[in-house]
């Protein structure tokens, strides 16, 4: 006889799902818990057309425009204020949705001046691109229009300029304000169809992200004075990049038209900036339009001449030659930059390395503290370069037994080279004591866009690229390495400083001119502790943080 | 046959908004048998839900329900019941009575519903206009502080609570559940998002619970007579209890009238006990039974038509706060229906797009054409527009109120707007009477 | 209804609460768990205090209650009955709703235009009345109801109206 079987197992508990299924028009998808519907719709590859809802400001329900229908439930929904659960079947292209939608839209343009032609939100404008998708072609409305006498075209903070009469009164703004800044300057004042937003008694709308509030406007309501009647955004090119006012490291789109740079935008990266960017960086566009050194110039004595950039990267080539006949490598002194790629930085590294010269250095150019919020914390920046940090990593300090740049100007140490591989933005560059050290040397070589008193002192200037005009990658302050695209090329001669630096390096004796920045990536990956998973598809994907390297800033 | 008064019971005699003629009708003895008595907070509830007293504010919801609904964890969060005194429906005056003249008879209902709720802070929202109001209500609270049916440990029972009086500013909207929500919280009084609703999540994110003046009156008389004796009163045990009528308009005797829910309409606006007929013995040509969010009734339909809210509902409209505004033949119903399209266009609190840009539309249009200037197409434009801003699309039910006096004008009285806009022009009607000043 | 202005006119007034507003406020904040649900009762506060409530008032009411003025600009425009500029002494509030205007509310607010010679929102030259349109105040049994300051007078006629505006300092 057997023993009796043992008793049959318990069936194993169904096993407990982390997404959630909802149904959009009879097709289900999975999402994650806790999404809002209109989110899990875009999922869908549905869109659920919407003017107050915004990922990162609370829901409100307030314009009613993501109206849909969900089963079981005899009225119409608002779709951002549906709670989300497993099986929820929700239909968005019903007539009752298409006719909602429809009368929605007519409500929102009662009132509005319809002026598209004159307003810089054409062509970005939700209410003009939902009145196209969602709207009906001829208004009822024929009364005399709502105008907000007084409320148009001011400036109402530093950056941003109101006109009312386009508000939708979605409250993005009051929210953003509120929520995001926590400055809460902005409000609804009055009620029903007389409802505006301002700030108490016209004060200014002044805070480090105000323009942030021109963003998440749907509408021409805010807009910023900077760009304001610059260009149809639809002439624009957005080409993704990395802020360069910190080293936070803030994802944007550089804006451009023939190769003239417009304006940046936030880039959403839920980690570094999520939807926003703070106005000091945001207004540095403009700066990448200045071009004070448009060729290669080479000191002769007391002259200066141009040159072609070839002959100039040569000449700094060979007083590197004979100054380590004379000298040895260690008279020698390359000063990178917080402002430079990884790529840039790491090639100048390579380059001391082929001569053996360990005096290398990049400016400790500290800035005010400056701050971002991502999707789940504060982060802090305190550097004016975007990449002090992958400077760093790049071997940029001084070897064993070199000097650095604080040797320099403190005086203890007079190297007979300098080479600046970015003089545009050093703090030192207008420094007179400070470049009356560097001059110190016996040639002093730079590469730059624009002018100061270091490339006045140079022996050799080399016309550089500007962000704009490069691609590369940063590292950040939380050691997310980030890469930025190429808008458009430098107008010629000047080149981007990766190019030079290979030219120079070329001219030495070291490296391959046909190497890319990808190719430069791929030795990074190889030689440079923490880079080796930084894969290409990483970085168009949004930044990857460096292995063991992550630094938390922590939540402010 | 008028019945015995309970609500009003008291108004009218001398100095009955004080304590001592409050307490010598036998005032506090309800509160002093709940709380001594070894009544629980259950079997408060259980009572009031099983007299079938429904919400006097408007909406008509089980006051008892609506108790249940508060979680039976809350989380370590306290329990707030509010009371709406907000009263601003045009057309409405019963609440300023009760507060004004028996101020006892609800805050004896709004503590015995605060003990039923475990809540032991309430707030009484009332409308900013109502300053002698607020200052009969606050002298009544001190009393009761004073003689100890407020505070610490009332009556020795070891339950405790507090009232205080909250006085609004002049909106509409914060008679509105979640409007005076967020008015009490300080802010502006936009109606919120629902869910979560306000007995889960409600004033400073705790549980809270809204009852009408009128609705803790009513508590209390369930609790001193039972909720069988409150069941009986009334057309049926769904429509039950003693109900306040608000009568206005061209009518003999406008005034705030106590009679069992269900009372036939005609009965209350000829009545020798209520309305006593139309002024100068005019025709009735409408009637807006439940303030001015209620679709109008056609003389024809206040045949056989029970003031309540099963009976108002057959008729398409609603008891809502049981204000009975009586137009006469002479009215023009353009001109009524504009003067409630403005009153609506002025107080949509803006949130809403529907709302915020349809009720201006609405009244732009009705203007147009009271003024003469009404286009063929302007009637069924009205009806659009209404239809669009309808069916709770929006946050809150203003935009349903808000729609109900033009829709229900122009179905039962679209000739006349028909008429108005051929001949640019209504010969009756208040607009006449301002000419006739004016000219 | 009478426009509603947007911004808060300067006041050149101080705006300090006196001490026994500000022990009134600090009897107020004892009844609520937030600061913010004060909000209401202090521009009250204010308004008692002053008859209007100023640019400055409400900046102070911002600072006791830890709100931004934008908060409190945004609460006193919402409701109607904070003053955002001086008014008359006396402050004629004429209910229009419609038991009201089928009383004839239209006719007797047209009487006292004609007398005073102002419109809806102003105020007579001496500083007297300001006469202001309002929606419903509960009075419409005795319609056509007005508020006269915070004092219902009710029913309301055109010669109880004159007699009125004469006896009223």
């Amino acid at each position: 006889m057997s023993a009796p079987a043992p008793p049959a197992p318990a069936a194993p508990p169904p096993p407990k799902k982390d997404t959630l299924t909802i149904v959009f028009d009879g097709k289900p998808i999975e999402v994650p818990p806790g999404i809002n519907l209109i989110e899990a719709a875009k999922l869908a590859g549905i869109e659920i057309p919407h003017f107050c809802f915004h990922p990162r400001l609370s829901v409100v329900g307030q314009c009613r425009m993501c109206l849909v229908e969900i089963e079981g439930i005899p009225k119409i929904q608002a779709a951002c204020t549906t709670p989300i659960k497993d099986g929820l079947a929700v239909k968005t292209t019903t007539q009752k949705v298409r006719e909602s939608r429809a009368a929605n839209m007519e409500f929102l343009l009662i009132n509005h001046p319809l002026d598209c032609p004159i307003c810089d939100q054409a062509g970005e404008c939700k209410l003009q691109d939902n009145a196209f998708g969602y709207g009906e072609q001829r208004s009822r409305y024929d009364e005399r229009k709502r105008q907000y006498a007084g409320y148009d075209r001011t400036a109402i903070g530093p950056h941003v300029v109101a006109d009312m009469t386009r508000c939708i009164q979605c409250t993005r703004c009051i929210r953003f304000c509120q929520e995001i800044a926590g400055t809460g300057e902005l409000t609804f004042l009055d009620r029903g169809g007389r409802t505006l937003v301002w700030t108490h008694d016209g004060k200014p709308l002044a805070n480090d992200w105000s323009a942030c509030a021109a963003d998440v406007c749907p509408v021409g309501a805010l807009t910023t004075k900077e760009f304001r009647f610059r260009r149809r955004v639809w002439d624009l090119k957005k080409t993704p990049s990395v802020c360069p006012g910190c080293n936070i490291g803030c994802n944007i789109s550089i804006e451009d038209r023939d190769s003239v740079v417009y304006r940046f935008l936030p880039r959403l990266n839920p980690a570094v900036n999520d939807y926003w960017l703070c106005d000091y960086g945001r207004f540095l566009s403009e700066s990448l339009n200045a071009r004070e050194i448009s060729k290669a110039t080479v000191r002769e004595g007391s002259d200066v001449r141009d040159a072609i950039v070839p002959a100039a990267v040569e000449r700094i080539a060979s007083e590197i030659r004979s100054t380590i006949e004379t000298d040895g490598p260690s008279a020698i002194f390359f000063l990178g930059s917080a402002h430079l790629s990884n790529e840039e930085n790491f090639l100048l590294r390579k380059i001391a390395d082929h001569i053996g010269c360990g005096n290398r250095d990049v400016v400790v150019d500290r800035s005010r503290v400056r701050r971002m919020k991502s999707k789940t914390e504060w982060i802090e920046g305190d550097h004016a370069g975007a990449n002090y940090a992958g400077a760093r990593d790049m071997g940029l300090s001084p070897g064993p037994g070199g000097h650095g740049l604080t040797d320099v100007l403190e005086g203890r140490w007079i190297p007979q080279i300098v080479v600046v591989a970015d003089a545009s933005f050093a703090a030192a560059a207008d420094d007179a004591e400070k470049v009356g050290r560097l001059r110190g040397a016996r040639f002093l070589a730079v590469a730059a866009r624009t002018a100061n008193s270091l490339t006045r002192a140079a022996d050799v200037v080399l016309p550089a690229a500007s962000l704009a005009q490069k691609e590369g990658s940063f590292t950040n302050v939380q050691g997310r390495v980030q890469w930025f695209q190429r808008a458009f090329l430098p107008p010629p001669p000047a080149r981007a400083h990766w190019e030079l630096l290979l030219l120079l390096g070329v001219a030495l004796g070291w490296g391959d001119r046909n190497w890319t920045p990808a190719a430069v990536r791929t030795q990074i990956r190889e030689e440079v502790e923490g880079y080796d998973e930084v894969t290409e598809q990483e970085l168009a994907g949004g930044g990857l943080m460096k292995k063991g390297l992550f630094v938390s800033t922590g939540a402010v | 046959m008028k019945s015995e008064p309970v609500l009003l019971a008291r108004v009218g005699r001398e100095r009955s908004q004080a304590i001592d003629t409050y307490l010598a009708d036998g005032g506090y003895e309800t509160l002093r048998k709940v709380l001594t008595g070894g009544w629980t907070p259950e079997a408060v509830t259980e009572e009031v839900k099983k007299s079938g007293l429904r919400g006097r504010g408007g909406a008509g919801f089980p006051t008892g329900v609506k108790w249940g609904f508060v979680p039976k964890d809350t989380k370590g969060k306290p329990v707030y019941l509010l009371c709406n005194a907000d009263e601003s429906e045009p057309g409405t005056f019963k609440d300023r009575l009760l507060m004004e003249e028996d101020p006892h008879q609800m805050l004896e209902g709004q503590i015995l519903s605060a003990f039923a709720l475990r809540c032991h802070t309430s707030y009484v929202y009332i409308r900013g206009e109502f300053f002698h109001g607020a200052r009969v209500l606050q002298r009544a609270i001190d009393e009761a502080y004073e003689k100890g049916f407020l505070g610490e440990n009332i009556l020795g029972s070891g339950f405790s609570h507090d009232v205080t009086v909250h006085r609004g500013a002049g909106a509409y909207i914060c008679g509105e559940e979640t409007g005076l929500i967020e008015s009490l919280e300080g802010k502006r009084g936009q109606p919120r998002v629902k869910p979560p609703f306000p007995a889960v999540v409600g004033v400073f994110g705790a549980p809270t619970i809204v009852n009408n003046v009128e609705t803790l009156c009513c508590v209390t008389h369930v609790l001193k007579r039972g909720a069988d004796w409150f069941a009986k009163i009334g057309r049926n045990e769904k429509n039950s209890g003693p109900k306040l009528y608000c009568l206005s308009g061209h009518v003999n005797r406008p005034g705030v009238y106590e009679a069992p829910m269900g009372l036939q309409m005609k009965e209350l606006l000829f009545g020798d006990d209520y309305g006593r007929g139309m002024k100068d013995g005019r025709k009735v040509k409408a009637v807006i039974p439940g303030g001015a969010s209620a679709a109008m009734l056609t003389a024809g339909e206040i045949e056989d038509c029970p003031l309540d809210f099963d009976g108002l509902a057959a008729k398409k409209s609603m008891l809502g706060s049981a204000a009975i505004i009586v137009m006469n033949e002479d009215t023009c119903i353009v001109d009524a229906a504009t003067n409630l399209a403005k009153f609506f266009s002025h107080e949509s609190c803006g949130q809403c797009t529907p709302c915020r840009e349809g009720t201006p539309w609405l009244h732009r249009v009705l203007s147009r054409i009271e003024a003469g200037e009404g286009r063929a197409e302007d009637v069924e434009l009205l009806e659009k527009i209404s239809n669009q801003m309808g069916n709770g699309i929006t946050l809150c039910v203003f935009a349903d109120a808000a729609i109900a006096p033009v829709l229900s004008s122009i179905g039962k009285f679209r000739d006349e707007y028909r008429y108005h806009v051929e001949n640019k022009r209504c010969l009756v009607g208040p607009r006449a009477a301002v000419e006739a000043v004016t000219a | 209804m009478t426009s509603r202005r947007y911004a808060v006119l300067p006041a050149g007034r101080p705006a300090e609460f006196p001490p026994d507003a500000r022990a009134r406020i600090e009897r107020i904040l004892s009844r609520y768990p937030t600061k913010q649900a004060a909000l209401l009762p202090v521009l009250w506060v204010a308004q008692e205090t002053w008859g209007w409530i100023s640019r400055e008032a409400a900046e102070e009411v911002a600072r006791i209650l830890e709100l931004s003025p934008a908060h409190v600009s945004g609460v006193l425009t919402f409701y109607t009955m904070y003053n955002l500029e001086p008014v008359g002494r006396h402050l004629l509030q004429f209910c229009t709703s419609i038991s009201c205007h089928l009383a004839g509310a239209g006719g007797l607010l047209e009487h006292c235009r004609r007398r005073l010679g102002i419109d809806l929102g102003q105020t007579t030259a001496d500083g007297r009345f300001t006469m202001v349109e309002v929606e419903c105040i509960a009075g419409c049994d005795r319609a056509p109801s007005m508020m006269i300051d915070d004092a219902y007078h009710e029913p309301m006629d055109p010669s109880k109206l004159d007699a009125l505006l004469e006896s009223l300092p």
